[in-house]
């Protein structure tokens, strides 16, 4: 539990954007390093951290949960959370006083496609739980679709994935 | 427009919002604060959370926290991040409680790995969103490219490829080529 918390407590400080991108990183220490389980349920907790309301940073108490019960749940979203809050708390001021220094923006412009890496990269890892496969590429493409090219809120998108999931899997 | 009066105020606005937050959470948490209690001017709301976008962490409870810390000190920042995280958190263990129960059948299996892979997707597309000022730029489009490489097919650690990675766009950002 101790090593879960260390962990969570690093990716936070990284997760720059949120979770998706310390999504990859995340299931492969869990998955590949730990072998705490399986590609297929990393997943599918995802899924359940998805339908519920709130972030999606839910899904590292559910990680918790799986390896350690209910407090492991609590430490590994208090590892997650707590880092980053504290930043978000201490560095408030000075970012808003740096508005116009001209190495905010170049920071800010580096960060862009370093993030699009990242965030390609945790979709991936959460689309292929059975490896790259047609049915995987055709639940995750449509989705990525109808999210660029419709105002469809997000949730049904998801249902839609479990609908051809029930059909396809 | 009016900060919230207390710190009873402040708990409820981020209850509300994380209770109906299915979805997505930064739509609610702009119809919240400021449409329906007007705790904010929607320009104060822009420049908060493009600090909080760039910060780590998730963004919405980086703005709980930043915005608590503004209107009440220390206890508003841990009012609001409470409020905020206390009923998906219930819903989330309540969920995976079902689950555990029901994940035996592989019907149930099925729709919930479904759901996990239309997940994926939808990171997909919001990357595709924020790709979209790269098109123009073939090696900040490249430098991603590369991190998706190591990450996703490659499986390098993020630890490694983060300082790389910054590093590289960095130089690029100073050169105008991302």
């Amino acid at each position: 539990m101790l090593q879960i918390a260390l962990y969570f407590a690093l990716l936070s400080l990284v997760s720059m954007g949120g979770m998706p991108s310390v999504m990859p990183e995340m299931q492969r220490i869990v998955v590949d390093v730990q072998g705490w389980m399986s590609a297929a349920e990393f997943t599918q907790l995802f899924a359940i951290a998805q339908a519920a309301p709130g972030p999606n940073v839910l899904v590292t108490a559910l990680i918790g949960w799986k390896v350690a019960g209910l407090a492991g749940g609590m430490v590994a979203l208090g590892a997650f959370c707590g880092p980053a809050a504290a930043l978000a708390y201490s560095i408030g001021g000075f970012w808003d006083r740096m508005r116009d220094a001209p190495w905010r923006k170049t920071f800010q412009r580096a960060l862009v496609p370093v993030t699009v890496g990242f965030v390609v990269s945790g979709g991936y890892v959460l689309a292929t739980p059975v490896g790259p496969e047609w049915r995987s590429v055709l639940i995750a493409g449509a989705a990525a679709a109808l999210l660029v090219l419709s105002r469809l809120n997000p949730l049904w998108i998801l249902s839609g994935g479990g609908v051809l999931g029930y059909l396809l899997f | 427009m009016r900060p919230p009066a207390g710190l009873w105020e402040l708990y409820w606005g981020f209850l509300s919002i994380g209770a109906r937050s299915f979805g997505g959470v930064l739509p609610w948490a702009h119809r919240v604060m400021v449409e329906e209690r007007r705790w904010l001017a929607p320009g104060d709301f822009a420049e908060v959370l493009a600090l909080c976008q760039f910060l780590p962490g998730p963004n919405v409870g980086n703005v709980s926290v930043v915005l608590g810390r503004r209107w009440f000190g220390l206890p508003g920042a841990v009012v609001a991040f409470l409020g905020l995280m206390a009923l998906p958190l219930a819903w989330v263990f309540g969920l995976a409680l079902l689950y555990a129960d029901f994940s035996s059948h592989p019907e149930v299996r099925a729709v919930v790995t479904g759901v996990g892979i239309a997940g994926g997707g939808l990171f997909v597309g919001t990357a595709w969103k924020l790709a979209k000022p790269l098109m123009r730029r073939p090696w900040a489009l490249a430098l991603a490219v590369a991190c998706f490489g190591a990450l996703a097919l490659g499986r390098v650690s993020l630890f490694q490829v983060l300082p790389v990675a910054l590093l590289l766009g960095w130089l690029l950002a100073r050169r105008n080529l991302a």
